[in-house]
């Protein structure tokens, strides 16, 4: 892998020469949490900082997002207006790389999301690393660290970023600006070390995630589920701010007086008592528990089976965002019989 | 999957989208029984027409732009080409729409889906269908396309029950299938209000003391509403079934029908991808499945 | 073609959800070339009163029996009825305790003059005729009133959101005032349609569109309540808009 550095002073001369080609969004402030935003300014990029309310797959399955136009005689036509924008998100986290990834698995496969995969291909991806806060347990989920998903992907190393470069656009990026660039030292080397280290040792939270599916088909008649249902809104936050929540509703919209409308995509959550309802009547998950244990159940134990891994990503972003604090972390180790490991 | 139209796709990104519906003209609305019409539906696009190829069991998305999209079961056999029918029972929004269309009105379709009936599997073995109430819709294709095959199986025993006689699916079709004398059909109503019906009056799982099963050499196939999962699979077990030669064919809300959008899971398993067809192995593992 | 024959019609409310649909003034002329309204007091003096209506929208509570008698009358002139806004849908703020003793009541407001008042406590139009389709807020939006009349139009009744305002609000990327602000925010039992409007500004949800079907009312009192707010004040505010039953003893 090409290794390189550049010195943080000249991140923002490396951003205006990325924004000739690209719109840059990157994480801003906004009341005291962060949001990936447009940039209007370098400054107002924040690259420290702990979690955006939501990941980045905003980007890439938008909250809504139109599938079909359709029209009388036409049919349903495929929708592209919004699929061509090309822009680079500035300082993603490699959780959020690794949810990405996951979503690349979810949406490809025998039938290829092609409005997913055109927006993946659209948008570039600088990562950057990070210093895990107390809601943070990626390391647990071994989503601390990505070897793809990203153009480029940069460490702080005090004065500089060294910069990994993670495919030829990210490559191209580099030599667009290759004046800004430097190769790494010997002294650089061991300053990554050092990060990494001590990246490694700020961990607060663990889970083992080792064996969980068994753990799950065990306990899968366990009272936390009725616990938890008793205690769960069900009001979808959860789903949301997950970076791997992929749950999609599909609905026609209609245009007052015509008979053309859209085919629109929303977000949904397997949380709503609607979410396995079917037209009669049925509903295969009609209790709350039912539908928490679910929700847990296909993210710790069912993405196993399908793609050899939990699809968690330990970005704390449901443990912050729970109105009655349901916690991951705290349920998987009642689940296992063991207190809620803190370390720190 | 079927390959878009060309006049609907414009940018070759959009040109493989498993999500695009296809126009599809409805030829002809067959009223079977009340609130449950079959639908006889042909492709707009003639290369579309001629290229659409399923296997038994599985299953359509239908859209009623508008409405919206359903997932439909096809009742039609693969051996039947050129046309598909469709048995709808009205029952929600998309199809409530459907049942205001008339022929010659265009729907969007598109599929097939779900990993259809096991049919390598079953070639060679004695065939069990049976079927409780709306349940026959689904087995239908599976029926005709093992009559179409009738010289790759051995015996081929079909159980039919439903409330009465004006409820029953594909009544005069079935009907005449009792006197075929290569396979046995066993139809079976609650009650006979009309005095007319000749066949059996009774509950389903009574056919099984009209039939000879061999559990060592038959495949069952089963679908009804979850009573007659209950009282079936009962039978079958006693019989010394393998829990891997019990198929069943089961419903789910879904929206992509491509293992996407997560409404249909079950346990670790999308109903849309991984089914409509599990066995009962399947079902023994997958929790919420029955 | 026939255009459908359209009611929208007022009990005792404020007239707000018949002003917005006065108020659609990019879609109004569209709206009125695609419908036939027949009778709508709040614009027009000259209306048909009786005569068969394909859709009624009706605003307000009942809260008289001259509500009751318009009501069923209605009911009986139209095919689908809509209930049109939080007062139509779940009785609204005429709601709030309703279960007070009347006779009291009307001597606090109008002092010991003993006059006969049409008056009863108020109700939601399902608890007096069947509704066929519910359109909440105070007032309603706009959008959710012209795709109803866009789907009616074609035959079908809209889709209407039946999950949390939270969803809608963290669709749009919101800072939560419930968990970062503390505030009783009552977005996590109040349905969505509104895009989160209230909190989007800052402003915690007050659940004026009325409670989703799924609400676990308790579970959010007692989240509340640990917040440092009273319970009764909790519940107080939990029943502003619809009649909820959440308990004192979450």
């Amino acid at each position: 892998m090409k290794i390189v550095k550049i010195p943080k002073k000249k991140l923002d001369l490396f951003a205006s020469i990325l924004r000739q080609h690209w719109e840059i969004h990157a994480p801003v402030e906004q009341n005291g949490r962060y949001a990936f935003k447009p940039l209007t300014h370098w400054s107002e990029a924040r690259l420290h900082y702990n979690r955006t309310i939501l990941p980045p797959k905003k980007y890439f399955m938008p909250p809504r997002e139109t599938m079909f136009h359709y029209r009388e005689g036409k049919g349903y036509v495929p929708a592209q207006e919004e699929l061509d924008q090309r822009l680079i998100l500035f300082g993603v986290h490699p959780c959020d790389i690794y949810a990405i990834n996951i979503l690349d698995e979810v949406f490809g496969g025998k039938y290829n999301d092609p409005y997913f995969q055109t927006r993946r291909k659209n948008i570039g991806i600088i990562g950057v690393d990070c210093t895990p806060d107390e809601h943070c347990f990626c390391r647990s989920m071994r989503a601390d660290t990505v070897e793809k998903g990203f153009d480029l992907f940069f460490t702080d190393l005090g004065e500089e970023y060294m910069t990994l470069v993670g495919t030829s656009l990210g490559d191209d990026m580099v030599l667009m600006a290759a004046p800004l660039f430097e190769p790494i030292t010997a002294a650089d080397i061991q300053k990554y070390k050092q990060v990494s280290s001590e990246k490694r040792q700020a961990f607060s939270l663990d889970v083992e995630i080792h064996d969980l599916p068994e753990i799950f088909e065990l306990e899968y008649k366990s009272e936390i589920w009725d616990e938890l249902g008793d205690q769960c809104l069900s009001c979808g936050s959860c789903s949301m701010v997950c970076p791997t929540c992929y749950c999609y509703d599909v609905a026609d919209t209609v245009e007052l007086g015509s008979k053309a409308g859209d085919r629109v995509r929303t977000w949904d959550s397997c949380l709503f008592h609607t979410h396995a309802l079917v037209a009669g009547g049925e509903n295969f998950r009609e209790k709350r528990s039912s539908r928490i244990k679910n929700r847990f159940y296909h993210k710790q134990r069912g993405m196993v089976a399908e793609y050899g891994r939990p699809s968690c990503v330990g970005c704390g972003r449901c443990i912050v965002g729970c109105p009655v604090h349901i916690d991951i972390v705290q349920v998987i180790n009642r689940l296992r019989g063991e207190d809620h490991a803190n370390r720190g | 999957m079927l390959i878009a139209d060309e006049k609907t796709v414009k940018t070759p990104v959009l040109a493989d989208n498993p999500y695009q519906p296809h126009l599809a003209r409805i030829v002809r609305i067959f009223k079977m029984v009340p609130d449950n019409h079959l639908f006889t539906l042909r492709f707009e696009d003639q290369w579309t027409a001629e290229r659409f190829k399923h296997r038994p069991g599985q299953f359509m998305m239908l859209s009623v732009p508008g409405a919206g999209e359903a997932p439909i079961s096809i009742s039609s056999s693969p051996t039947r080409p050129g046309v598909l029918e469709l048995c709808v029972r009205r029952v929600g929004r998309v199809t409530d729409a459907l049942y205001r269309m008339q022929t010659n009105d265009v729907v969007g379709l598109r599929g097939p889906y779900g990993n259809g009936f096991p049919i390598e599997t079953l070639i060679g073995n004695d065939l069990l269908i049976v079927a409780g109430g709306l349940g026959m819709a689904p087995l239908r294709s599976l029926v005709w396309w093992a009559l179409d095959h009738r010289d790759k199986f051995k015996k081929i025993t079909l159980m039919y029950g439903a409330k009465n006689p004006a409820e029953m699916l594909y009544r005069d079709e079935l009907v005449s299938l009792a006197d075929r004398s290569d396979m046995q059909c066993l139809l079976i109503v609650d009650r006979d209000p009309t005095g007319q019906w000749k066949h059996h009056v009774g509950l389903l799982p009574t056919l099984f003391d009209h039939a000879d099963i061999n559990p060592a050499t038959t495949y069952a196939a089963v679908c009804g509403p979850p009573v007659v999962y209950k009282y079936i699979l009962q039978r079958l077990l006693a019989l010394n079934f393998s829990k891997d030669r019990i198929l069943m064919s089961l419903e789910r809300r879904m929206k992509c029908g491509v293992g996407k959008c997560s409404h249909c899971s079950v346990g670790y398993k999308y109903t849309c991808i991984h089914g409509p067809i599990f066995t009962y192995w399947d079902a023994i593992n997958l929790p919420e499945l029955v | 073609m026939n255009k459908p024959k359209v009611g929208i019609i007022g009990l005792t409310g404020c007239s707000g959800d018949q002003l917005v649909i006065l108020n659609c003034e990019d879609q109004l002329l569209d709206l009125v070339g695609a419908i036939d309204i027949r009778d709508f007091l709040t614009a027009t003096s000259a209306n048909d009163t009786e005569s068969r209506l394909d859709v009624a929208f009706v605003e307000g509570s009942v809260v008289s029996q001259k509500d009751e008698d318009l009501l069923r009358r209605v009911r009986e002139r139209c095919t689908i009825l809509v209930a049109l806004g939080t007062c139509a849908v779940w009785g609204g703020i005429p709601t709030m305790d309703r279960d007070q003793d009347r006779p009291a009541l009307l001597r606090a407001v109008y002092g010991d003059l003993n006059w006969e008042y049409d008056t009863c406590p108020a109700k939601a139009l399902h608890e007096v005729v069947k509704v066929d389709l519910n359109l909440p807020g105070c007032p309603i939006e706009k959008d959710q009133f012209l795709a109803t009349v866009a789907n009616l139009l074609n035959g079908n009744l809209p889709l209407l959101p039946d999950y949390a305002v939270c969803t809608e609000c963290k669709m749009k990327e919101n800072n939560c005032l419930l968990i970062e602000k503390k505030q009783v925010c009552l977005g996590p039992v109040s349905v969505a349609g509104c895009q989160a409007r209230c909190p989007s500004l800052n402003i915690p949800c007050v659940g004026c569109r009325g409670p989703c079907t799924d609400a676990n009312l308790k579970s959010a009192a007692a989240t509340y309540a640990e917040n440092g707010v009273a319970m009764e004040d909790v519940i107080r505010k939990m029943k502003t808009f619809a009649p909820v039953p959440v308990s004192e003893q979450p």
